[in-house]
């Protein structure tokens, strides 16, 4: 296509007319997200804290936030917490939707609840989850306690593990379903003849899977998994809500990190801790391409 | 019945169990909560049930819900309405006409749609401040245009593409300017496509947090979940019951708009994320 476009003859007005649509969309992109990207990675440049007059550092910003642990245990907490949300949605995601790919009663009403998660705004999740974490009545402690899991009330928001598993748990509960549902379609594009013939040939259920669903389906949980990766390697609202950092600043991500030196009037470092947000999160989906281009050769 | 489909049977129904209950178990204690008297009746056995917590956060003038709700639905409204507009003529231009650059300006929006939202909203802070924007509609409104209107371009295309070409041609022939002709032939055809792309924004923009939060101030612009973020209670602790109370008012719209359109929402993920 590349070539033959060198060879079209355009249409003079055809093109302005094209122009002239595209530029609503390339106005505001250009204005509210290409320019405050630029003008981010200017001021990370510069000095720039309240009744002080900004001047030009350079690159000390980045050599100070580079050696500050408060970014490394950020960056830590980051990859973890994407890590760990990511594989327990494709895990969950896998589940439910194989289960709502074959046909039983209530399969209809299972596949509409599953949307409910995913509809209800993150801050109300986070504050109800919040609610479910207390630590005297909430309801999480109830079950731990009365299920036997654990003898003692567990102090979610006190201990770094805590802290940790709550915000994972309360991110899969609201991702899941969209996991699910890329899943789900990407299950019914696989023809069912493949099955029948292994079948034929002798091949359990489990086999099955692991032989044809799972190898199947993996161009597509690639896919999921990039955009949740993206997604969770810029959390912020649940931290907010939940945690607020804490304890002791063990869960702040990038972007909380970022939102807090901005809070404090810091401009120049929120400037900079954004700019390394991005180049994160940037160098990490370039990886993830790769595996996925490497995983199509695979097939 | 062969042992397979007995084990296949007993999963089949300890997932869908499990999968109800993981759920709708938050969201059930959210109702629960909204309706009892006291939060702690775990500990305490004691609880009463009744709509009071709806009646305080729907009338108490010191708590803005109404306020919040207002704003979120007004600036997710606008948002949803310009960016429908915007992008199905981009999405029009990119898979119905013939220039140069009509592959890249897709890839180029894509890119754009990339960067994390706090590498964008401190500069836009420092130019809305200047513009004297903060606090305002129009602070959300502006960027909140350029976040989504990517993965709008993305769905609209996606079902353009769809309508055969030599509608446009025949109207072409018979005098019709580009315009009329997205409008009378492919907004028509393509409906489904540009209301799930509208739903989404929308839905989008009415859960929207880092943004709201750094760029408004108080009630006169701030949206529910900033409302909800910084609910506090006049004496320290929380008043659960009313904050339930206030999330459910928040979320039960957009759970019964998801249940009621739920094709369009999947379609449009499907439609963003498969061909994204």
């Amino acid at each position: 296509m590349a070539s033959n476009n060198f060879l079209q003859n355009y249409d003079k007005g055809e093109v302005r007319t094209a122009w002239i649509f595209i530029a609503p969309l390339l106005l505001v992109v250009g204005v509210f997200v290409l320019l405050p990207v630029l003008g981010t990675f200017y001021s990370s440049l510069f000095l720039d804290v309240s009744y002080l007059p900004e001047h030009f550092v350079g690159l000390r910003n980045y050599v100070n936030l580079l050696s500050s642990p408060d970014f490394w245990q950020a960056l830590r907490f980051t990859l973890a917490y994407t890590v760990a949300a990511v594989t327990l949605e494709a895990f969950f995601g896998i589940i439910f939707a194989l289960l709502l790919n074959e046909s039983f009663p209530g399969r209809g009403m299972l596949r509409v609840v599953i949307l409910i998660p995913w509809a209800i705004p993150t801050i109300v999740s986070a504050r109800t989850w919040q609610l479910i974490y207390e630590y005297t009545y909430g309801v999480m402690n109830y079950l731990v306690v009365n299920c036997g899991i654990s003898a003692e009330r567990i102090n979610w928001m006190g201990t770094e593990l805590g802290a940790f598993c709550a915000l994972v748990f309360a991110d899969v509960w609201k991702t899941t379903p969209f996991v699910v549902l890329i899943l789900l379609a990407g299950l019914q594009a696989i023809p069912e003849d493949i099955y029948q013939q292994a079948k034929v040939d002798g091949a359990g259920m489990f086999r099955r899977f692991y032989k044809i669903t799972l190898p199947m389906l993996m161009p597509v949980l690639v896919i999921s998994l990039i955009f949740r990766t993206i997604d969770s390697l810029r959390m912020f609202d649940l931290v907010y809500v939940l945690t607020g950092g804490g304890p002791g600043g063990s869960t702040r991500t990038l972007s909380y990190l970022g939102f807090e030196a901005f809070a404090n009037d810091n401009f120049g470092m929120g400037s900079t801790i954004s700019v390394v947000t991005f180049v994160v999160a940037f160098a990490i989906t370039l990886i993830y391409l790769r595996v996925g281009k490497f995983s199509e050769q695979l097939k | 019945m062969t042992r397979e489909t007995m084990i296949k049977n007993f999963l089949i129904f300890s997932t869908g169990l499990f999968l109800l209950a993981f759920t709708l178990g938050p969201f059930i204690w959210m109702l629960w909560i909204s309706l009892a008297d006291r939060a702690d009746f775990l500990v305490t056995g004691k609880v009463e049930y009744s709509f009071s917590n709806y009646y305080q956060v729907l009338s108490a003038h010191s708590l803005h819900f109404l306020d919040y709700l207002t704003n979120s639905l007004i600036i997710s409204t606008i948002t949803a309405v310009v960016v429908t507009f915007f992008s199905s003529m981009a999405a029009y231009a990119v898979s119905r006409m013939r220039f140069p650059g009509r592959s890249f300006v897709p890839l180029l929006i894509l890119a754009m749609s990339m960067f994390p939202q706090i590498s964008i909203v401190g500069y836009l802070f420092e130019m809305f401040s200047k513009a004297g924007l903060i606090n305002s509609h129009m602070a959300l409104i502006l960027p909140y245009i350029a976040w989504t209107i990517p993965i709008a371009l993305w769905i609209n295309m996606s079902y353009f593409t769809q309508i055969p070409l030599d509608l446009d041609k025949a109207a072409l022939v018979d005098g019709a300017g580009r315009m009329k002709v997205l409008y009378k032939i492919i907004f028509p055809l393509a409906l489904p496509g540009i209301f799930s792309s509208a739903l989404l924004v929308f839905i989008a923009c009415f859960n929207e947090f880092l943004f709201a939060i750094m760029l408004t101030i108080d009630y006169t612009a701030q949206t529910l979940p900033v409302g909800i973020a910084l609910f506090q209670g006049l004496h320290g602790e929380i008043p659960w019951g009313n904050l339930m109370a206030a999330s459910a008012l928040a979320s039960v719209p957009l759970v019964i708009l998801t249940l009621i359109f739920q094709r369009y929402i999947v379609a449009g993920l499907m439609g963003g994320a498969v061909k994204g």
